[in-house]
């Protein structure tokens, strides 16, 4: 016991108090949330589906495990092993077409016993593992071309293409931002931000026009033009803004949202546990929610801006960027101001894969603060 | 271990740190922004409309008022019908559904239609949870077999919906109108007033002018929406529902009509034997109407629906198809030239004019000359007198009043306008013909310039370009019959309210005084009178035993146009004149006025005074038995109430 917010640990490396309390707080909030979205099915036909918030505390004291394992490996084992476990992952992704189960048309799961687990989600700490190993193997002074990045980009397209192809838009989306964020931390040339721009634009349009689902032109269509469809997507998004809208500035009280209580909210418990929060807690849970998320992603730049090699920098910056990105996602399309596709709150949101990456990427940022 | 040799370089990163917290802080920023517009800045509205998910306000559907005749008969009432409607999100489609059909006895065909029908609905977020209307008017036995088993179909709901019912099916059908099920067009006017998709609205007669009474105004009830947590509901309701939570319907108005309806049964009756035709009787004291009947008819209970969608759509087609216009509410829709129904008026107004007197006498040969053209009479009559040329119909006698100098048809025209003719009453039940009594004015608009002596000749026995509508003749020979006075014509008696107050009384209301000399109106009378009486009579031979009454037979001219789609071996019957009669009775303390018109009746009234001679003949024997002490129907019922 040395200073406030550190405890020796083998007296070499400090556990970092403030994040896992941060974290900690959230989980809480999360499972608190999880009781009172799923407390409808309580006394129905579905009452399974009732008990999740329990398998949420299992799936986070199994992530807790993981991610003390995480923290305890000096992150920079990792290093060596990040294409190995990045073409691991790349491998199961693509097991994901042969072996997967449907689920609502699309097919992102594999059985594995008697659950399912998601390929794409643990993607996305293996992606940020192997773009750090990249920029830590790559220093430069002089900012960087457009060739110069060509391997980073094509690390991210290829998993990004490939659950475009399951179809998972949100997924690939969190790939392409996440890695963006880590990949805008070097220099690059003004004029291949330009270019990149130009080529950024004209793969979203041709994607729009290729590769995009109908359901999924309907979810952006519907988010652009709200008043135009009020029973199809744009009936979700709508919902879920009466939710929020209803909670007020002091909130229903736990549990006792409308908008939840009488089946309103869809996927509560995976796409709009924010609803959820936001009826029951108003304005000020809310504020204290964004507020703990916000400050979850800023610790995480300060320990990369602590790190102490370009490896242990990118890696906290990347799993910041996921958990931030994912926040930013979640709540906006939960407030309308996002489109509605498909991405979890981390935390919040019920799901075994879901909850193991966000404790993996969180036991990653551990280390890297243990070890600055 | 040392596991990585230092040799990165973190500086190249520095410089971005500041920046990624900037960007975490702003889009948190914004973020928090939404949400206090959200729920603080539009809460109200959002908190507003979370409660309208969760409230549902069921409809309390009200009970059109009662159409009764002067003694209480019902004459337009409701029936109860069902309606049959699933929620999709609560029917079992696996188990519920096959029990459903099995009740419902539909073909498979049938079932398969509405179950896909369930299936698209559920699909719907915004529809699932909402009523789904199946079936119309379910029969009966169905019904019960459904409420019997109502434990076993979660899911399936029978209302019931008020059907109208009009219980002496095609008598009076005009005069009553019938419903129609609201369109487009009439609910972007009505949707303000309470009026819904698939409501029913009167089409015309009393059911559409009188529409705003018998209506009624729709309760609600507000229930709460709980899909799941059915056991809460008192507790759920106590605490989101706003009072009131509960408005009760209120029953639409009773109307009470003047018609009588065994006087009405007494006109159908009597025009058993003719294809077409229309009668009105008329209170000469009040101006009440007391029969209206017109020929061929239609049954609105059908045609507003009672019988279902499909034979409302095979009855419509019918009755458009037929020549004879059974739509066509003939008392009062439609004009037709009064022929020598208007003698009487042609005489009072010569009267007036001092052109002829008592003594007055016209040697009929068969006819009048005028400038080159011989005008025709019914038959040769030789020397005739005010009185005779009256009782036989003398056109000779009306001719020679109208090629009198000191006669325009003007004239004319006034004493037939100072009676009601050529304008429109205002009964207000249907769309009203004017009719028209053709002034100089007119026939110089009509003719271009050239008006012609021979106009006043034809104006004088009531052809040419005169009209009239059977309302209009009715009430003008009312005025003849009580010294002249012209009534408001008047169906509606009284509204009441369910229970049977009356809420408002129509007294009877004098349009118009008009002022006839009462020799002359005498010597008309007794014109009137011999007409049916004397022996020479144009209507002696055809009245019936017992039938007191005076009147004027009368021919229509009919236009040799045949209607569209006659069978022309029936063209014929199209191209015979029409029949009249106009008359009051009894014929001395006249009550009331009957006017007659059998369509293509033939000439000088033969096949309508028979008609109007029964009906008037029933009309003393109602008479007979009103003065007697009796109940009304409605007394009656009252009593058996109470008991």
């Amino acid at each position: 016991m040395v200073s406030p917010g550190r405890i020796s640990f083998r007296s070499g490396p400090q556990i970092d108090m403030v994040l896992l309390l941060c974290s900690v707080a959230i989980a809480t909030f999360g499972i608190v949330n999880l009781y009172s979205a799923t407390s409808v099915y309580i006394e129905s036909s579905r009452s399974g589906i009732a008990d999740i918030y329990v398998s949420q505390v299992y799936w986070i004291v199994v992530g807790g495990l993981i991610a003390i394992l995480a923290a305890a490996i000096d992150y920079r084992h990792l290093e060596r092993l990040a294409y190995f476990f990045y073409f691991g992952g790349l491998v199961a992704l693509t097991l994901v077409f042969v072996l997967a189960t449907d689920i609502r048309g699309s097919s992102r799961w594999i059985q594995v016993g008697s659950f399912g687990f998601q390929p794409s989600e643990f993607i996305k700490i293996l992606l940020i593992i192997v773009l750090a190993k990249y920029l830590h193997n790559d220093p430069r002074t002089e900012p960087r071309k457009w060739v110069d990045l060509a391997v980073p980009i094509l690390l991210t397209a290829v998993p990004a293409a490939l659950v475009m192809a399951q179809p998972d838009l949100g997924t690939a989306m969190i790939y392409v931002l996440t890695a963006a964020t880590i990949i805008g931390m070097v220099r690059i040339r003004r004029s291949s931000l330009f270019w990149g721009a130009v080529i950024g634009g004209t793969v979203v349009s041709l994607s729009w026009k290729l590769v995009l689902r109908d359901y999924q032109k309907a979810r952006i269509t519907s988010f652009l033009d709200p008043e135009h469809d009020v029973t199809g997507t744009g009936w979700h998004a709508l919902q879920s803004r009466t939710a929020i809208g209803n909670g007020g500035l002091t909130g229903s009280g736990f549990m006792s949202g409308t908008q939840n209580q009488f089946g309103f909210l869809p996927d509560q418990f995976s796409d709009f546990p924010f609803a959820v929060f936001a009826e029951d807690w108003g304005l000020l849970g809310c504020a204290a929610l964004l507020a703990a998320y916000c400050f979850l992603c800023i610790w995480a730049i300060h320990i990369a801006s602590q790190a102490k090699d370009r490896f242990g920098a990118a890696l906290a910056v990347g799993v910041g960027a996921m958990i931030f990105w994912h926040a930013f996602f979640n709540m906006g399309m939960a407030m309308g101001v996002l489109p509605v596709v498909g991405i979890t709150l981390p935390l919040f949101s019920y799901g075994g894969s879901s909850v193991l990456t966000v404790m993996v990427g969180l036991g990653l940022l551990m280390n890297v603060s243990m070890r600055r | 271990m040392s596991i990585l040799v230092q040799r990165s370089d973190v500086g190249e990163f520095r410089r971005r740190y500041r920046w990624m917290v900037l960007i975490c802080l702003a889009a948190f920023l914004v973020l928090f922004c939404r949400l206090v517009l959200l729920q603080v800045i539009q809460g109200d509205y959002y908190r507003a409309q979370a409660r309208r998910n969760i409230v549902r306000e069921i409809k309390l559907a009200t009970r059109r008022g009662v159409i009764r005749d002067a003694e209480g008969r019902v004459l337009a009432a409701n029936r109860p019908s069902y309606n049959v409607y699933v929620v999709p999100s609560e029917l079992n489609l696996e188990q519920t559904w096959p029990r459903v059909v099995q009740f419902l006895g539909a073909q498979p065909a049938e079932a398969n239609l509405l179950r896909q029908k369930i299936v698209d609905a559920s699909k719907d977020d915004r529809r699932k949870d909402q009523q789904l209307l199946l079936l119309v008017d379910v029969d009966r036995d169905v019904v019960a077999l459904l409420e019997t088993h109502e434990d076993e179909l979660h899911g399936v709901e029978v209302v019931p919906v008020p059907v109208r019912n009009y219980p002496h099916g095609e008598i009076g059908a005009h005069l009553l109108g019938y419903m129609r099920e609201v369109d487009a067009d009439d609910l972007t006017e009505l949707e303000s007033r309470g009026y819904h998709p698939g409501d029913r609205i009167g089409a015309v007669g009393i059911e559409r002018r009188w529409e705003s009474y018998l209506r009624g105004k729709r309760g609600s009830r507000k229930t709460i929406r709980a899909k799941r947590r059915m056991a809460h509901r008192e507790e759920l309701e106590a605490k989101y529902l706003d009072e009131p939570r509960m408005i009760r319907p209120v029953p639409g108005r009773d109307i009470s009509l003047t018609i009588d309806v065994e006087l009405q049964q007494s006109i159908e009756k009597a025009m058993r034997g003719q294809l077409a035709g229309a009668a009105v009787v008329v209170d000469v004291r009040t101006g009440r109407i007391l029969a209206a009947s017109s020929k061929p008819s239609y049954d609105p209970s059908i045609v507003s629906g009672g019988q279902g969608i499909d034979a409302t759509r095979d009855a419509f087609r019918r009755l458009y198809a037929d020549p004879l216009k059974p739509m066509l509410d003939k008392t009062i829709s439609a004009a037709y030239p009064p022929g020598s129904t208007f003698k009487p008026f042609t005489a009072l107004a010569a009267l007036e004019e001092g052109i002829i007197d008592s003594a007055t006498e016209v040697d009929c040969h068969g006819g009048y000359e005028y400038g080159r053209r011989f005008f025709r009479c019914t038959g040769v009559h030789r020397r005739v007198h005010l009185h005779e040329a009256l009782v036989q119909s003398c056109n000779s006698y009306f001719y020679a009043i109208g090629a009198h100098e000191r006669m325009q048809i003007d004239r004319l025209a006034k004493t037939g306008m100072s009676f009601g003719l050529g304008i429109k009453t205002g009964i207000g039940t249907n769309p009203e013909a004017r009719g028209r009594m053709p002034t100089r004015s007119w026939y110089v608009r009509r003719y271009k310039g050239a008006f012609r002596g021979g106009f006043t000749l034809l104006s004088a026995i009531g052809q040419g370009a005169a009209t009239v509508t059977v309302l209009q003749l009715a009430l003008s020979y009312a005025a003849l019959a009580n010294g002249g006075t012209l009534y408001q014509p008047q169906v509606v008696r009284s509204i009441e309210t369910s229970d049977g107050t009356i809420v408002q009384e129509f007294p009877p209301r004098v349009k118009r005084l008009i002022t006839i000399d009462p020799g002359h109106l005498s010597m008309i009378r007794s014109g009137l009178r011999g007409v049916v009486h004397e022996k020479t009579g144009t209507a002696h031979a055809e009245t019936v035993e017992g039938a007191s009454m005076a009147g004027k037979t009368g021919t229509a001219q009919v236009s040799h146009v045949t209607p569209r789609g006659v069978d022309p071996g029936k063209v014929w019957y199209f191209n015979r004149d029409h029949a009249w009669f106009a008359g009051y009775a009894p014929a001395e303390a006249p009550e009331i006025a009957i006017v007659v018109l059998v369509e293509h009746g033939g000439g000088g009234g033969k096949n309508a005074v028979p008609v109007a001679s029964r009906v008037v003949r029933d009309w003393l024997k109602l008479r007979e038995r009103e003065r007697t002490p009796h109940q009304t129907a409605r007394e009656a019922a009252n009593e058996e109430e109470g008991t």
